[in-house]
Order: structure tokens, then sequence, then C-alpha cells
């Protein structure tokens, strides 16, 4: 067995990824900057802050040669406001919280830029105080991953658990009430929108999505082949002016 | 291959800066992530993994020869002239082992893939081949023989050189493999079939025996462009219809088909 694996990342994989996100320290000594393999390392000189992949301020948390400063988003007041407006407002009743404004500007280049490697979590983002704050793509690994190594650099941690928490419960049940909707990925052509989703949520429904929409894809097979050749005849005899499916492309919901 | 067509727009000089090492990364991490969501194989990215295995050669030797200088040095003035120098060293040991596990990550999904399907490889790369006239007479000459055995069945894709999906040594590999399985196969059990049942990609009545990976299974993508239509039905099919249309920034979950040209040109990421 050349991969034993399933399909999609695992969740100690998405942890992996998460730990490729940003943050910001304080470092305790100095550093020479360093070549790494997933970019260069700015010098540590203390005590000005410096932005390193998670992964390496965990390892010099744990040595106690740096702090972390937590993320605009992990404190307890931009948390009790977003699980406010995941659980009161009505626009967000079957919907995630937006996610944080895309800062892809497509330069020419063709290559955007996507978590984990935007300034998500850095301390001070790039996102102004009028701006209602926003989950990160990680922001339950990265949650997590503070909370366990650098629960001293938080401010309050207890409310932020018991925040994080919360947060996760009332958005795992908004993706379980969303499964009616999943007929509409089955379709061809078709999707279900998440936005807002987190990576690990996704990791966590990924095996019951992907289950349940290609059951309900292999039932509708035939139906979906009958239509295809109905819609062929029709343009055939050109006659076709493409009203006749638009509820069904409708009943998708952005949830 | 379009994830080039972005790197070639980056200048990569034989000194590689170091900004280049960052996006390779994360080119590396996404196309990682890609080929562990989809069923298919993907395009092999040779010159970003050549890029990528280079810096790895290098590291590797800077690591050697740090270590090296910590030991020669007597342990007392190693520890006065850089205090720092065992943290680097398993800093740059962590860096180079997670690279690492992506690409062996990365190298098992791909074989993975390649031995659950590898008739469907085997025979997508040999219909390839420029000369339809060989293989014709190959197929006749075989069905004619009296001798039919299984690994005739396998074609031969030595002589190619285009073996897009797959690299020149996933496709080696693909060949031995199949050629392995077959033999093993006629030895087995399939040698006591009829002749003329006994060819791994028979198709008689309609239904052929190759299996190829599902491409109508749904993946989870993150829109990158502007506004991204989903096809129905893949590009190949005639008829550019299209479904719905996701927005910068969206997550959605939809069939691999209706992505697949848009995450060949770089405008939708699989999650």
């Amino acid at each position: 067995m050349a991969f034993p694996l399933p399909r999609g990342i695992t969740a100690s994989e998405i942890a992996f990824l998460a730990e490729m996100e940003t943050v910001t320290i304080v470092p305790r000594q100095r550093l020479e900057g360093l070549e790494l393999l997933g970019g260069p390392v700015e010098p540590l000189v203390p005590p000005r802050r410096a932005s390193l992949p998670l992964w390496l301020a965990l390892l010099l948390k744990r040595q106690r040669r740096a702090n972390i400063i937590p993320p605009t988003w992990l404190h307890p007041e931009p948390l009790a406001l977003i699980l406010e407006f995941e659980s009161q407002h009505q626009d967000y009743k079957n919907a995630f919280s937006p996610p944080p404004p895309c800062p892809f500007t497509p330069d020419g280049n063709r290559y955007y830029v996507a978590p984990p490697f935007l300034p998500q979590n850095t301390a001070q983002t790039v996102t102004s105080s009028r701006d209602p704050p926003s989950l990160p793509f990680h922001w339950v690994e990265v949650g997590n991953m503070l909370l366990e190594v650098a629960s001293d650099d938080l401010v309050d941690p207890d409310q932020i658990r018991r925040l994080l928490k919360d947060l996760r419960e009332v958005r795992m049940a908004k993706m379980r009430s969303g499964v009616d909707v999943l007929d509409a990925a089955a379709t061809g052509g078709g999707g279900v929108a998440l936005t807002g989703v987190g990576s690990m949520e996704l990791g966590e429904e990924r095996g019951f999505i992907t289950g349940v929409v290609d059951g309900l894809r292999k039932i509708g097979s035939s139906k979906e082949q009958a239509r295809r050749e109905q819609m062929a005849e029709q343009r055939a005899n050109g006659g076709y002016d493409g009203t006749q499916d638009n509820d069904e492309e409708e009943d998708y919901m952005e949830f | 291959m379009d994830i080039d067509d972005i790197l070639a727009s980056v200048d990569h000089g034989p000194g590689a800066s170091s900004e280049s090492a960052a996006l390779d990364h994360q080119l590396l991490t996404r196309f990682w992530v890609a080929e562990r969501a989809v069923s298919e194989v993907l395009p092999w990215p040779a010159p970003l993994m050549e890029r990528i295995m280079d810096r790895v050669r290098i590291q590797i030797e800077t690591i050697e020869d740090l270590a090296a200088s910590s030991e020669s040095a007597l342990p007392t003035t190693a520890n006065t002239h850089n205090p720092n120098l065992n943290l680097r060293l398993s800093i740059l040991q962590t860096d180079l082992s997670r690279t690492q596990y992506i690409v062996r990550s990365l190298l098992r999904a791909r074989l993975a893939k390649i031995t659950k399907h590898s008739m469907h490889y085997l025979v997508l790369l040999a219909s390839r081949n420029k000369n339809p006239l060989a293989s014709q007479t190959q197929s006749t000459a075989s069905s004619q023989n009296p001798n039919q055995q299984p690994e005739d069945s396998v074609p031969d894709i030595s002589a190619l050189t285009d073996v897009s999906p797959l690299s020149e040594p996933e496709s080696t590999f693909l060949h031995a493999h199949q050629t392995l399985l077959a033999g093993h196969y006629a030895g087995s059990f399939m040698g006591a079939f009829p002749r003329q049942l006994r060819r791994l990609d028979d198709n008689a009545g309609g239904t052929s025996m190759i299996q190829g990976p599902e491409l109508k299974e749904v993946v989870f993508v993150r829109c990158l462009g502007a506004e991204v239509p989903v096809v129905v039905g893949g590009e190949d099919e005639e008829g550019d219809e299209t479904g719905v249309t996701m927005r910068m920034g969206d997550v959605w979950v939809v069939r691999w088909e209706g992505v697949k040209g848009a995450w060949g040109r770089g405008e939708v990421e699989l999650l």
C-alpha cells in the first residue's frame, strides 16, 4: 500500500498547514536571520517585534526564547462579538460569519496568495478598526495551539477557550443543518457555498459531505443523463432558451 | 501546464532568490493539498519540483557544515562564539523535515493513485502514441497470437517522450508495476482462462474493464479569481455550458470536473 490515508487532507495535516500561518512575536534574545526552505526569517532583535511562521514561534515559545503576541481576533471582545453575530443575527441563521476580507489583487502574475500565507493572524493586521472582527481560515487550529503553548501570552485565556468552544458548537450546528442543500452539489455545474467555513471544520465534515453528495449523484445519474440528452436534442433543434431549469440552480443556499 | 506559466512569470535565476523560495514553498504546499484532494493524478510540476529538490540538497549541505563546525570547535569556544548554534541547527532541521514531509506525502499520494488506476494511465499514455499504425499491427498480431498472455495487453510506453501527467520515473514505475502485476495474474489464475478472455483491457459487451478515477466526485475549492463559473460536464465536452458562478474568496463544494480548467489556470484553490 503506497499511501494509506484517505482522499482529502486529514486533521493532523490541517494542523500542519495551520503551522505555516504567520504570527507576531516579541523575541527575548538575539538570533541572526535564517534562510529557510519556507522563505527567509528576519533577524530577531529584542524588543523589536517580528513576524514568523507559527511553528517557529511555538518552538521559540516552548524554549522561552520569545513571547507570542496574540492575533487581533484572539481576544475575548472580538470573539464575543463574532459569537453574538453568529448566533443572534437573522441573516446569518444558516450562514457562517463572513471571512476576513480578501486582499487578493490580481497583479498580472496570476498567482493569488491564500491562507495559510496571508497575514491573518499577526497582531497588527491590515484590517482597520472599523471593520468588524472576523475568523481567519485556520481559526480552530491557531486558537487551540496558542491556548496550549502560549496561554500566558493571551488575555484571559479561560474566557477565550470558552468562547472558542461556543463558536465551534454554533458553527457545527449550522454545518449539520445545511445538509438539505447538498443535493445542489450533486448536479453537474451546481455547487454549495460554504463561504466563511474554517479549515478544520471542512476537514471534519469532508468525509460526510463527499459521501452524501456522491451517493446523491449516483442516485441521480440516470436522471442527469436523460436531462443532458434532452438538452442536446433541444440545442440541436435550436430552441433551447435556458429558462426551464433556472429554479433548479437557485436552490443553493449560502450557509 | 499553467502552474509553470505562473512560475515562469517570476524571475528565477540560477541563484534563486529567497523571495522565490517563499513562493515555491507556497506553490508546493498548494499543489500538495490539491493532489491529496482529487481522485486523479495531477500534471507533474517538473520545474517546481526540481527547484525544491535543489534547495533541499543545498540546505542539507548547509546543515552538515554547521553541525561539523560545532563538533570540531571546542565546546567552550563554541559556546562563547555562537550560543545560538544549536538553536539554529534545530530550526533548520525542523524546516527541512517539514519540506521533506510534504514532498514525501505528495509522491506517495501520487503513487497510490497510479497503482490504483494503473491500466487507465497506461492506456492514456499509449493512446497519445504518435504512431497509430504500430499499435494497430501490434494489437492484431496479439489477437491472433495463440499464446495470448495478460502481459501482452500492457501497452509499451518506453518510446514515449511526453508522459504528462506523470513524471519520467513515475511512468517507468507504472509500466514495471503493471507488467509484474499482469505476470502475477497470468501465473496465479488467468493462465487457466480461455485465451480470448486473457486481456486486461477487455471491453467486450461495451463495458470497459479499465477503471479510471471518478472525475465527478466533489471537492472543496476556494475561488481566487474575480468570478469563476462552474462548467457542466468538464471542459473537453462540446458547448460552454456553465452552472453557478463563484466569487472571489468564496468556498464551494463542487464537482472536480467543473473546476478542473479553472484550477489549471490558477483561479481556484483546492482545500
